[in-house]
């Protein structure tokens, strides 16, 4: 039967160069794209996405533990990230076999023969919990100042930042948004590569659903994509604008609210919602081509999101620092770096690569970062950097920066 | 089902359409067919495969024999001449590992063979209560290749105390049934293709996912995607947890091996895909021959030259690692994580090109999803 559906297909394909004599041909496969992000086969649900539902949890606890100097170590927090000896306070988390690391810049797309690179990054994420557990958390009870890590007061409060002036947890937190979320979720789960694995298509032109489930394996990859995005518990799954911009999430869904608030963004979050809804509807329908148009949605959304807010904390910090308000310049800007560090693992759907590639990103961070980092930096630095990247997205930096 | 049809249907209605068009022009797809599958697997398994296991079925006798002597006469001589053995014997099998179909694949041979790392362990405690069964698949990590290199390279630190060890009989006994159970199994499968399992392979020619091409390839492609890419080069790295793991490497405590193992496997593969006889340079059908037949191509170059030339770089690549891959992971694990980026590049040209241009479909997924 399998074989029957493949000769059909190879036949349609290769004679598809007659088309324009068979123009009146009914198109097949029309796409019924429901209202909320409700798939069901034999009135039971086919979505699922709890392995990602489980990262994201994962990522919440490392993030709250990154500044519990009271508690957390160096030890305790990489055990996190590699969820090894029972680190979580869930046992549900730590009897996982997933863990965070082991996604971190591991997409299909751009580092399936790169894990020479795939590793960089993970060691710069471990970097980040080790010099917070030891050269921060040492001096938490000093005051930082160029050179020196320490508290800094920022607004009502205090932040914590290493000798450049950079919150390691920011630098964390928002590197995952790039490095975990978005770098599975269009990289990963929405290519063709793992879209249309071995008899991923035939499978699902049959409806074979995997093992023990509801779903064929292309509907369920794609609901991992969807997982990344929209997989916190605090977020319903059928409907998730609905508590746009006030879920617990923490990642990439908190900051599609924040740019979608933006006037000059507006729409974003339902643009890429209605990408997520009309793809899967076409993987009902079999309907790549449908399918993949979507992806190029999200692939360009979902990176917006990184570059604007990239965009968006420099002018912050600019703004912050002309008034030495350092602790809050800082802030954002240790925001900024996290975002900037996430532009690697954006996708131009144009070029089916980062808008921004390793070397600028390299290039900012050594500009961002250079002498004694944050305490140094010049506006004209913080503009060029903008620039560059607005540029390079098609928007300007007035639109991101207010 | 009534999916299928419609698409059948429609299939049919464009092709109807357009046959005045196309005048005698065959479809693409019905070319492969007339490619001499038979002639293809005769040569695998009269020039690769049976020879390769007659080579390696007289290095396992030749293993047992040396193990035989040593346990009769346990002197650090005789651990030499063992040890000589265990090497040849573990190379010859990188010559046969990718076969696990038939009765390899009935016996589980592979995993009996050569699962690493061991259960050191539990060995040492069965070993010393005396109470094992090498039969159960839960033992998989308690022999073969790897348990052997323990127990002839890695009891302990000098040559001297390693013969020491052996003035027990309970590690006599254990030394001798592993290396018995590596022939014994050995014998089997080599049996089989003496035997009947030689023409019900070359017989099966059927182009569906029961026929011998298509079922060998994907045992071929995963050999290289999972034990060599995997088991020799990306679990010691680190690949998969970005936690290098030197103790993963294989033949652990034979410290120049584990590099020699890598490249001859290596080699073996890309022998088998230029359909190269075994011992000796001639060539006959092979993936090679069969992609060119059909003219197969990536990106505008020849999709079996961009394959070899793959093999090439990997194999170069190779050269340039510490002859003991767990030193290598120790002191630049990078160079790993570059060997493993170059048989990835592979896997891709294996499993997704060759494996597209000769229509099989992959019958097994890397599903490393959640």
């Amino acid at each position: 039967m399998k074989r029957l559906a493949l000769i059909a297909f190879t036949v349609g394909l290769t004679l598809s160069s007659c088309s324009s004599d068979d123009a009146q041909l009914p198109i097949e496969n029309t796409v019924e794209v429901p209202q909320n992000y409700t798939f069901e086969r034999g009135n039971a649900t086919t979505v699922n996405y709890e392995g990602q539902t489980t990262r994201l949890q994962m990522s919440a606890e490392i993030l709250s533990s990154f500044t519990d100097f009271e508690n957390a170590t160096a030890e305790s927090l990489s055990n996190m990230f590699s969820n090894e000896n029972a680190p979580f306070s869930s046992a549900a988390l730590n009897e996982s076999s997933k863990s965070v690391k082991s996604k971190v810049a591991a997409s299909t797309l751009y580092f399936s023969t790169n894990t020479v690179e795939s590793t960089e990054i993970k060691a710069d994420f471990e970097a980040f919990i080790e010099e917070q557990m030891t050269v921060v958390k040492t001096n938490k009870d000093l005051l930082a100042e160029p050179g020196v890590a320490g508290q800094i007061a920022a607004g009502t409060g205090e932040r914590y930042v290493n000798g450049k002036g950079l919150e390691l947890n920011q630098a964390f937190a928002k590197g995952l948004i790039g490095g975990l979320v978005l770098d599975q979720i269009i990289n990963n789960y929405l290519t063709q590569a793992v879209l249309d694995e071995g008899d991923n298509r035939i499978n699902n032109a049959d409806e074979i659903v995997e093992d023990g489930a509801n779903f064929t394996t292309m509907e369920h990859k794609w609901d991992e994509a969807y997982g990344y995005l929209y997989g916190d518990p605090s977020i319903p799954s059928a409907n998730p604008n609905s508590v746009l911009g006030q879920s617990q999430d923490k990642l990439l869904f908190d900051y599609l609210g924040e740019v979608d608030a933006d006037p000059d963004f507006a729409g974003i979050a339902a643009s890429t919602f209605d990408a997520f809804k009309k793809g899967r509807a076409a993987i009902v329908a079999d309907n790549y081509e449908i399918r993949d148009e979507q992806v190029a949605i999200i692939r360009e959304n979902l990176s917006k999101i990184i570059a604007v807010r990239a965009v968006n904390y420099m002018q912050g910090g600019k703004t912050e620092l002309a008034e030495e308000k350092y602790g809050s310049a800082f802030h954002e800007l240790s925001e900024g770096f996290g975002f900037i560090y996430s532009l690697r693992f954006t996708n131009n759907p144009a070029t089916n690569m980062p808008y921004i590639n390793k070397a600028q990103v390299d290039e900012f961070k050594a500009q961002l970062l250079a002498g004694n980092g944050f305490w140094d930096v010049t506006p004209e630095t913080l503009d060029s950097i903008s620039e560059e990247i607005a540029s390079a997205f098609g928007f300007t930096v007035a639109q991101a920066a207010e | 089902m009534i999916k299928i049809s419609k698409f059948l249907f429609l299939a049919l209605f464009v092709f109807a359409a357009c046959t005045s068009d196309n005048g005698g022009e065959e479809p693409i797809s019905g070319s492969e067919n007339s490619f001499d599958r038979k002639a293809m697997l005769a040569n695998w398994a009269d020039n690769i495969i049976v020879p390769s296991f007659e080579n390696f079925a007289s290095s396992t006798q030749d293993l047992q024999e040396k193990t035989n002597s040593f346990t009769i006469n346990p002197s650090e001589e005789n651990l030499v001449q063992l040890r000589s053995a265990y090497k040849k014997a573990y190379l010859d099998f990188q010559t046969v590992s990718m076969f696990e179909i038939g009765k390899a694949e009935e016996l589980n041979y592979r995993n009996f063979l050569n699962t690493y790392p061991s259960d050191v362990s539990t060995m040492v405690n069965e070993i010393e209560s005396g109470s094992y069964n090498l039969s159960l698949p839960s033992t998989y990590n308690e022999q073969g290749f790897p348990a052997l290199d323990f127990l002839i390279n890695g009891l302990a630190d000098s040559d001297q105390e390693i013969v020491s060890k052996y003035s027990s009989e309970e590690y006599k006994s254990y030394l001798l049934d592993v290396s018995k159970r590596i022939n014994s199994l050995t014998i089997e499968v080599n049996a089989s293709w003496q035997g009947t399992f030689r023409d019900n392979f070359v017989n099966n020619t059927s182009s569906s996912s029961t026929g011998s091409v298509d079922k060998f390839t994907n045992d071929y492609v995963l050999y290289f995607e999972k034990f060599l890419r995997s088991g020799k080069i990306g679990f010691p790295a680190g690949v998969f947890t970005g936690e290098p793991s030197p103790g993963n490497v294989e033949a652990l405590y034979s410290q120049d091996l584990s590099r020699e193992l890598y490249i001859k496997s290596v080699k073996s593969v890309q022998d088998f895909f230029n359909g190269k006889y075994y011992g000796s340079n001639q060539t006959g059908l092979s993936y090679k021959q069969y992609l060119d037949y059909l003219d197969s191509m990536k990106d505008g170059q020849i999709l079996s030259t961009l394959i070899n030339n793959q093999f090439g770089t990997i194999l170069s690549q190779a050269t340039g690692l510490d002859q003991s891959l767990k030193s290598q992971v120790q002191t630049n694990n990078t160079e790993m994580l570059q060997a493993f980026d170059e048989l990835q590049k592979e896997v891709i040209l294996l499993k997704v090109d060759m494996m597209q241009a000769l229509s099989i479909s992959v019958d097994y997924v890397d599903s490393d999803g959640d």
